[in-house]
This record gives C-alpha cells, sequence and structure tokens, in this order.
C-alpha cells in the first residue's frame, strides 16, 4: 500500500543526521590523530587524505602504553579498578535483579519502580549525595565511629582507590540491574519447573538452568556498564583528585583541555576506540555463538 | 510448628508471625528479601538525605541544624534564585533540553517507523548506526564533537549550538527505540483496515498511525528531556565556559571544591524536573493506551466465557 | 601549556576568578615550519636565530624578563586626534566572568553603542576562532605568550598611544613598556597575579613562611595526607619543582632538569596522597584542603567570597618567595585587526584602566589585581578588601616585576612538549 522508497526516505534525516554528526566526528578525531600541529596558532591541523597520515602521534602513544612508558600503569590501573567495579555490581546485582525477577510477587512492581528510580536521579546528584556523606565529618564517618568500627574518623575523599570504585560501582549498577532483570525475567518457569521434577535441588538448579539462561542478559549488562566506564574520568575527579586514582579518561582530557597536544589527546581516544570495539566484537561474537548453541538445542 | 499451621492467618500473633518468618517453613527467600531491600536503601537514601541537607539552616552539608528554604531562594547571595551562576545554570539546562526535545523527536521518531519497516539493503547498517550511539562512552562523543565543531564546522564552535546538536546526536536512538517498541505492539493491521476501508497512504499514516503512536512519542519527549536535563559529559566538552554551563557542570565544579547546600538545592531541583516528565509520561502512555486496555480486557474476558 | 585561571575545565563561576595560571599558556611556539609532515614526526624542534638564540612563531623572538623584545608593527597605527565611532555594536572578547559587565554597560552609554560580550573557553581556542573569521570582536583579551602568535598572524592592531593616557599615568612603570612588548605596541595590562603556597593556619602547624624552603612544606606533609594539592598546571607544577631545587630558569627546556622535577613531584603520591585541584580559592577556606599551592589572589577571594563567617580570617595563610624566585605572571587587552571601530577600540583600553574603573572591576567583581599605582596593598586592607596579615604576600606591588623577576614564557615546540608530557606523566599517577 506504501511506496517502498517512503521507509528510507522517512529514515534519512535521521541517517543524514547520524552520519554527519556521529560518523564524521570520529573522522575528524582520525584526522587530528593522524595530522600535524600548525606551529604559529599551534592547533591541530588534521589530515584528510589517508596518504598524508602521519603516524607519529599514535605510535608515540602506543609506545607510552607499553610496559615501563608513562602511561602503562594508567591503563592497567583503569582496567583494574573496571575489572573489580564489574565484579562487585554482578555480586550486589545479580541477587536483587533475580529476587524481583522470580520471587517478588507482590511487591514486583514496587521493587520495578525503585529499581528504576536510580537511573533518572543524575548522576552527578548521586555523586554529590556521597561526597556528602564521605566528608570527614559526615553520616559514613559518624556511623563508624559510633559503631566503633573505625577509632576515628577515615579521609574517605583524601585519594583512595576504594573510595573510587565504590563511587562506579555506586554509579553504574543501576544499568547493569534493569538487563539482568530482564533477562532473568524472561527464563520461562516451566525450565525450572522441569529441573525440579527431575530432582534437582534449588541449588542445583540455579546452577544448571537459571545461570546459563542469564549469561546473555549478565553479559550485555556487563558490557553495557563497562564500555562507559572506560570513558569516566569525572569520577574520579569528583571523589579523589589524586594521580594515583587516575583513569585512562583523565589523560584524554588533560591533553584536550590543558595540554597544546591535542594530537596525543586524538591518538589516546582512537586507541581506546580500536580496543572498545574489539571488546565489543568478541562480545557480539559471544553472543552469536551462545544464540546458535541454544538454537542447536 | 503443627500449632501454628493449624491455627488461621488472623489468629496468629506478632511475635508467631515473626517466628515463622524466622524459621520459614515454606522456604521462602529470605536472605534475598533483606539484600534486596538493604540494596534499595543504599542506591535511594544517600540521594535522599542530599535532598534533606538542601534544606538546611547552616551551609553545612554534613550536620543537619534546622530546616530552612534559604537555598532555594531565602539566601540574598548564595540561593538558587539570588545567585545569576545557579539560575542561569539551570535556564541554560532547561534551554538545551527543550530544544532536544523539538529536534530529536521528530527526527527520532520519523527514523523509527523508516527503519521498523525498511527492507532494503541500507536498512541492517542504518539500524547498526542507530544502536551505536548508545555503547559509545561518551567521552569518545565528547572528544569527535568538540573536533568537529573546532576544526570542520568552525562557525559552529563551542557553545549553546554546539550543545544542541550534540545532545540530539544522542538522543535520537532513545527516541528511535521507544518508538519502535511501540510499532512492533501494534503492528500493521490498524494501518491495513485502514485501506481496506479505502484511505490513502496519506490518511493511514496521519490519522491512524501517528495517533496509535502518540504515547510512544509523548514517552519518549519525556525522556529525551530526562536524559538531556542529566548530561554532563557532552554538555562540559562543547561548552564555552560561563553562560553555557548547565547545572550538571555546576555541581560537578561545586562538588570538586566544596559544595555548598545551594549544590543539593539545585541537584534537587533537577531531579524533581526529572521525575515529573517521567511520571508525566507514564501517564500519558496509560491515558493514550486506556481504550486498548480496555480492549484487551473484554478480550481476555470474553475468550474465557467463550463468547 | 600552562593555563589561564579562567581556562579551568568546567567552566568558571563569578567566583571562581582568582586562577591564574601560570597565565599565559606557554604555547607551543616552534617557528617555521617545523612540524612538517613527515611521515612519523612527532618530536617538535626548537629552531634557533642568528645569535643562537630560541625563536617564536613567526620567528619572532621569545620574550623573557631579562631580554626585552619589541614587536614589529605590521601595519601603521590609526592617526591621532580622530573621533570616535558611535552606533553599532561593540564586542569585547574575553574569559567568561572576567570583567564586570556594568562597566561595559556604562562604556556603551558613553558612547552610545550596544556592547556585546563574547567569552571564549581558553586563550588559544579563542586565537583560533579570530583566525579564522569565526568571530570579529573589537577587543580582546592577550596573554604575553600568545603575543608573539597573535602578532605573527596579524591579528590585533598595533596602539596609538595619545589615546591612552592612562597607561603612562595609572599603570605601574614595569609594565608601561613590558619587557614582551616594548613601549606598549600592541597591548596594555589588565591583570597581575603571582604562585605561591596557601594553607589554613590552624591545621599546618608549621610556619610555612618561616622554614628554610618553605616549597618543602609539600614534602613534609605527611601528616596533612589527603588534604594537599598543587595547581593543574603544568606549567605551575613542575615549574615549582624545579623552584624547589633552586633552579631558576622556569623556562627550561633541558629533559634532565624536567625529568628531574617530575620524579620529585612523583615523591608526593606517598608522602601525603598529593591532588591535583584548580579548586584552592575555595577549598581553603572551605576547610576541605589545608595546602594548596595557590595563586596570590586565591586567598583575597577566598577571604571575600567563601571564608566563613565564623572562620577567622587568620586561618588563610599566603606565602609568595622573595623576588626572582617565584612567578608573576600578566593578562593583557588588544584591539583586534577585525575592529570597525579602532578609535573608540583604544578609548576601551584606555578605560579598562582608569583608576575607579580598574578598582571596581577588581574590588566588586573580578578579584584579579590590576597593576595600578593607586591600589597599592594599603589601601586595600583600608578598604577592608584584603585581610591585613596577606596584605604582604597576596597583593603585588610594582617593585615585584623586573628584569629580575621570573615569568612563564613561551617555550619552543620542542621544550612544549617536554614540560607537558612530564606533565602528563605525573598526571598519570605511576
Amino acid at each position: 500500500m506504501y511506496r517502498r522508497w517512503l521507509w528510507p526516505g522517512f529514515a534519512f534525516p535521521g541517517i543524514l543526521w547520524l552520519v554527519v554528526l556521529f560518523v564524521l566526528p570520529f573522522y575528524a578525531v582520525i584526522g587530528v590523530a593522524f595530522g600535524t600541529v600548525d606551529p604559529i596558532l599551534f592547533r591541530p591541523v588534521p589530515a584528510w587524505n589517508p596518504l598524508e597520515w602521519n603516524v607519529g602521534w599514535v605510535l608515540e602513544v602506543l609506545d607510552r602504553l607499553k610496559p615501563g612508558g608513562t602511561l602503562f600503569n594508567v591503563a592497567m590501573r583503569t582496567l583494574v579498578f573496571i575489572a573489580i567495579s564489574l565484579v562487585l555490581c554482578l555480586l550486589i546485582g545479580y541477587p536483587v535483579a533475580y529476587y524481583i525477577a522470580r520471587h517478588a510477587g507482590r511487591m514486583k512492581a514496587v521493587l520495578l519502580v525503585l529499581l528504576i528510580l536510580p537511573l533518572w536521579i543524575s548522576y552527578l546528584m548521586r555523586m554529590l549525595a556521597w561526597v556528602n556523606l564521605l566528608a570527614a565529618d559526615g553520616y559514613v564517618n559518624r556511623f563508624l565511629t559510633y559503631t566503633h568500627v573505625l577509632s576515628q574518623p577515615r579521609d574517605w575523599l583524601g585519594g583512595r582507590p576504594s573510595t573510587v570504585i565504590l563511587a562506579l560501582v555506586y554509579g553504574y549498577i543501576p544499568y547493569l540491574i534493569l538487563p539482568l532483570f530482564a533477562s532473568l525475567d524472561r527464563i520461562d518457569r516451566s525450565h525450572l519447573e522441569a529441573a525440579r521434577d527431575l530432582g534437582a535441588s534449588p541449588l542445583a538448579t540455579f546452577r544448571t538452568v537459571t545461570l546459563p539462561l542469564s549469561k546473555a542478559g549478565v553479559l550485555g549488562g556487563a558490557v553495557l556498564i563497562t564500555l562507559p566506564m572506560f570513558g569516566d574520568y569525572y569520577t574520579p575527579d569528583i571523589v579523589s583528585q589524586s594521580p594515583k586514582t587516575s583513569m585512562i579518561g583523565n589523560q584524554i582530557d588533560f591533553y584536550f583541555h590543558y595540554g597544546s597536544q591535542p594530537t596525543i589527546g586524538a591518538a589516546i581516544t582512537i586507541i581506546l576506540a580500536v580496543f572498545l570495539t574489539a571488546f565489543m566484537a568478541y562480545y557480539m561474537w559471544t553472543i552469536h555463538r551462545a544464540s546458535r548453541e541454544v538454537g542447536q538445542e | 510448628m503443627t500449632a501454628v499451621a493449624e491455627r488461621r492467618p488472623q489468629q496468629l500473633s506478632a511475635w508467631s508471625r515473626v517466628r515463622g518468618w524466622v524459621r520459614n517453613p515454606w522456604g521462602r527467600p529470605r536472605f534475598l528479601v533483606v539484600f534486596t531491600w538493604v540494596y534499595m536503601v543504599w542506591a535511594l537514601v544517600p540521594v535522599l538525605i542530599a535532598v534533606q541537607f538542601s534544606f538546611n539552616e547552616t551551609r553545612s552539608r554534613t550536620v543537619w541544624s534546622g530546616f530552612s528554604t534559604r537555598w532555594y531562594w531565602g539566601d540574598p547571595v548564595d540561593s538558587v534564585w539570588h545567585d545569576p551562576t545557579l539560575r542561569q545554570a539551570a535556564i541554560q539546562s532547561l534551554k538545551l533540553a527543550a530544544a532536544d526535545v523539538v529536534i530529536a523527536v521528530p527526527i527520532g521518531v520519523l527514523l523509527a517507523i523508516g527503519l521498523a519497516r525498511w527492507r532494503g539493503w541500507g536498512s541492517r547498517p542504518s539500524n547498526f548506526l542507530m544502536l551505536f550511539p548508545l555503547v559509545t562512552p561518551e567521552i569518545v562523543m565528547g572528544v569527535s564533537l568538540l573536533l568537529i565543531f573546532t576544526e570542520i564546522f568552525t562557525f559552529i564552535g563551542t557553545g549553546t549550538d554546539a550543545q544542541i546538536l550534540g545532545h540530539v546526536t544522542f538522543s535520537i536512538s532513545y527516541v528511535v527505540i521507544i518508538v519502535r517498541g511501540r510499532l512492533f505492539s501494534i503492528g500493521r493491521q490498524y494501518e491495513e483496515a485502514a485501506a481496506d476501508l479505502g484511505a490513502s497512504p496519506r490518511v493511514a499514516l496521519t490519522r491512524v498511525l501517528m495517533p496509535l503512536l502518540t504515547p510512544a512519542i509523548v514517552a519518549s519527549a519525556a525522556v529525551v528531556f530526562a536524559i538531556s536535563l542529566d548530561d554532563f559529559v557532552i554538555s562540559q566538552w562543547l561548552s564555552s565556559g560561563g553562560d553555557t554551563d548547565t547545572v550538571p557542570i555546576r555541581i560537578y565544579n561545586a562538588t570538586r571544591a566544596a559544595p555548598l547546600p545551594s549544590t543539593n538545592a539545585i541537584a534537587t531541583i533537577m531531579m524533581v524536573f526529572t521525575l515529573l516528565s517521567l511520571v508525566f509520561a507514564f501517564m500519558a502512555w496509560r491515558v493514550f493506551t486506556r481504550d486498548e486496555r480496555r480492549a484487551r480486557r473484554s478480550q481476555d474476558l470474553a475468550s474465557v466465557l467463550d463468547i | 601549556m600552562t593555563m589561564h585561571p579562567k581556562e579551568r575545565r568546567g567552566g568558571l563561576t563569578r567566583r571562581d576568578f582568582l586562577l591564574r595560571s601560570a597565565g599565559t599558556a606557554a604555547a607551543m611556539s616552534g617557528a617555521g615550519g617545523i612540524l612538517a609532515a613527515c611521515a612519523s614526526e612527532t618530536t617538535a624542534e626548537a629552531p634557533t636565530g642568528t645569535g643562537g638564540e630560541l625563536l617564536g612563531p613567526g620567528g619572532l623572538p621569545l620574550a623573557r624578563p631579562d631580554k626585552r623584545v619589541t614587536m614589529p608593527l605590521w601595519e601603521d597605527p590609526i592617526e591621532s586626534g580622530l573621533e570616535p565611532e558611535t552606533g553599532g555594536t561593540f564586542t569585547v572578547f574575553n574569559y567568561p566572568d572576567y570583567l564586570y559587565k556594568k562597566h561595559l554597560r556604562e562604556f556603551g552609554e558613553m558612547y552610545g553603542v550596544e556592547v556585546r560580550y563574547t567569552a571564549f573557553q581558553n586563550i588559544s581556542s579563542g586565537i583560533q576562532r579570530l583566525a579564522s573569521g569565526a568571530v570579529e570582536p573589537d577587543v580582546m583579551e592577550m596573554t604575553p605568550d600568545n603575543l608573539t602568535r597573535a602578532v605573527a598572524g596579524e591579528l590585533i592592531k598595533p596602539l596609538n598611544l595619545d589615546y591612552i593616557p592612562n597607561l603612562e599615568k595609572n599603570v605601574w612603570p614595569e609594565l608601561v613598556s613590558p619587557f614582551y612588548d616594548v613601549d606598549s605596541h600592541y597591548t596594555v595590562p589588565y591583570t597581575v597575579y603571582a604562585t605561591g603556597v596557601a594553607w589554613r593556619t590552624d591545621h599546618i602547624k608549621e610556619d610555612v613562611a618561616a622554614l628554610p624552603q618553605p616549597w618543602d612544606i609539600f614534602w613534609e606533609a605527611g601528616d596533612y595526607a589527603g588534604k594537599v594539592g598543587l595547581l593543574t598546571e603544568e606549567r605551575e607544577t613542575i615549574g615549582m619543582a624545579l623552584l624547589r631545587k633552586g633552579i631558576l630558569d622556569i623556562n627550561t627546556e633541558d629533559q634532565a632538569q624536567v625529568d628531574q622535577a617530575v620524579a620529585d613531584l612523583k615523591e608526593l603520591y606517598d608522602v601525603c596522597n598529593i591532588k591535583v585541584t584548580d579548586t584552592q580559592y575555595q577549598a581553603i577556606p572551605e576547610d576541605t584542603l589545608w595546602l594548596h599551592q595557590a595563586w596570590s589572589g586565591d586567598m583575597i577571594s577566598g577571604y571575600i567570597y567563601y571564608l566563613p563567617r565564623d572562620t577567622p580570617a587568620s586561618a588563610l595563610g599566603f606565602w609568595r618567595d622573595e623576588k626572582g624566585k617565584y612567578p608573576v605572571q600578566n593578562d593583557c587587552w588588544s584591539i583586534c585587526a577585525t575592529t570597525k571601530k579602532p578609535v573608540l577600540s583604544h578609548l576601551w583600553l584606555n578605560y579598562i584602566i582608569d583608576n575607579g574603573i580598574a578598582r571596581s572591576n577588581f574590588v566588586n567583581f573580578n578579584g584579579y589585581q590590576p597593576p595600578i599605582n593607586e591600589i597599592d596593598p594599603a589601601s586595600l586592607v583600608e578598604d577592608g578588601v584584603v585581610p591585613e596579615h596577606l596584605a604582604e604576600s597576596s597583593v603585588l606591588v610594582n617593585e615585584d616585576l623586573g628584569p629580575d623577576s621570573l615569568q612563564y614564557g613561551t617555550l619552543t615546540a620542542r621544550g612544549q612538549q617536554i614540560w607537558q608530557d612530564g606533565y602528563s606523566e605525573f598526571l598519570a599517577g605511576g
């Protein structure tokens, strides 16, 4: 009934917008990273023609990322922070998602609303809340000294990795729980009942039925939070302004806002984007393989 | 235990109920319940405390001294109402959010319809393209937008225009996802029925499809409004300082230095705006789909009664 | 690049002034197309002139306090005795929140023009926008180390000082004909500031000013771990480490010296878990940080705007070294080549260094000290702008400038890279 060109026509403005303002900017980053710097105005001179690319900056950054280089520690630290944060998010988020999906009964709607709520509270407000709580005379210190867990107030905001990890977990966990919940919710009860009928204990049922079936959700949620975490620079900056807890995003931020070498900043961005794409590709491939396995059963 | 089980529920005292819960004869997941509620408290109470301190009498954010609205409008220098930087930041945030909705929603709705129905060779890469902004780290987007506005589209530079363009770019995907979900649940049946009744394609689109999409459009508008208000990274990278700073940027600066309760106040105000827009979207959705739900209920009822 | 205080990431509020950055970005100055399109070129060069001295953009010499440079005139200044243009718009291009808009409005009313204030986020992007034609302002902010580029790119107009009598009348003698712009061919000074140490006297037990080497306080701040900070400025931070070891050439391009400075700075991670912030003007008065590298105006604005009422002014301490051992910077105004109102622009430059206007701009809004003769420590203490115990250290006087003062100047491209990469290493927290 509709003309065939109608749908592509509808899609055209959006696609055009995304191409011009999403794809093209990536090329601008590439152009700058492979470009030079104008000596007089000392602004980057992007190289649009691949034949004119100056690979020096990217090679320089790769060199610094090698063990012993100046960026190696930052990169490692970023990976460690993200890994620990992800594990903590899963340890905390999985039981919550599981409970709401499987056992909540009447409270399910209420709990879902409460679950979604943090997503709509500005990230910065949640960080602000913790900065207030972790202050020297904030509630956390007061509670811990009152219950004699600590003998004197601890300086949480003085540049501690633990505070940064706590902030990352707090900030990103809502984005993990929701997909986890969605995938756990989708698991057909009949699979579980079948397992129980065959004599499996609740624990064994969980281990052999629920866990594997939720793998896709776990992976999806994990990807959904680790990707943004790699670019996070504001969380360490808010809860600890110490170089010892800085992440790779802070380096990018430095080179763009404080430095006169946006070429290095662009090079780090490119390398980060390539790394994350490889990461994403691996994830997509795993999902594809997993769904094929399920299909074959 | 037999005694408890034999008695009717209303006859159980509070103490035996607690005892029953602890002994857990039905195997309810007590640990998970507790864990989940502890998580909810941990997730939400800090924010509530921050809201509470925005009403603090003194300038402390850690010691409560009494209720006061000075940080909202009372204090002649530092309150949100009187401090020109906070006020300007709020205005800028709202301006960007409004512009974002006005631009992103129409583009996104069209894109959603187009992607859902397009069967040609370009549809899969277009779909992929649409999903990409959702998984791109914001700093990568910020860097790329900054560079394109300072290297190629230099007539835009940094500032409000750049911020609006940046916001729209990441908002489109959200609109598409929401509207597309609604499209799938509607299906083609209504338009085909309209065509059977003699409607032209144009009428089918405007008089049948669009009204059916209204709840999704309204919901996506509210969602775009909310995420634009809360956006930090893109706004910061494309800001030219001063008047173009948004509320999240001000909160960020203040939190790193020494926030005042007025910071809590402006954050609370923005949070209220966001939550209100979401409630509005939810209500709008329920109002607009009321007839459908009613129809579905009577349909279910009819099938049960075998009518 | 040294960041100007106003270039703090995240934008500055009205109160965020006083962040003096070791000013004027030691911009990359490699002259003569050095960063050529060699396929794998990243190391910039340090071009030298005939006498072996280092050159800046356009082959112009690099100015230093003891090496005065006269900027060449790329065109003739306007004639004297012309009438100011009226009607239309007059655009000021500067950092955000760096000028009391009231004075701008009054200037506009005086001459019947509509005034506009356009902001840039940092001076180098401002110059870029000017060069690309994206903006066409009348007057703009200029910093001594960007001056060379601006002149080389013919972006600012030479001045006719007949229109600016206030320069000789009101401004400090040292800045009437400064080392970076002898005879003031292009600039008129705006603000001046120095770098030192700020601390809370009620928390820091040591009398910082009385230490044999006060910069050492950072390396001995073990008791104050987590409450100590340095400026987010590569020039200032590395420069401080150099000065601490007695190296007075803060424009050095010696890799070994910079490496040693960075190594010294890295010791601070374990000593006091050093932070890097630009919020000292607020954090120290509000007691969230106790010890911080700071600019001379920080404690002034801290005292005026951020000190809680129940904290005595004596809780704030500031120290700067003796002359020749601490960095001093200043900002300027220039007239853009794109102006359609050259005479009026000259009158603006004259207006902004009028005694009353400069003082009001400083005290009521800006917080950055203007180099005006009448604005001296005594009068500021009298007006309650500056607490007495800070007057000596936080307020600068003419004698603080001169050939034996230290100022962060432009480096060559190579030098710039050395400093930046060293600072990036420090920032990486390794």
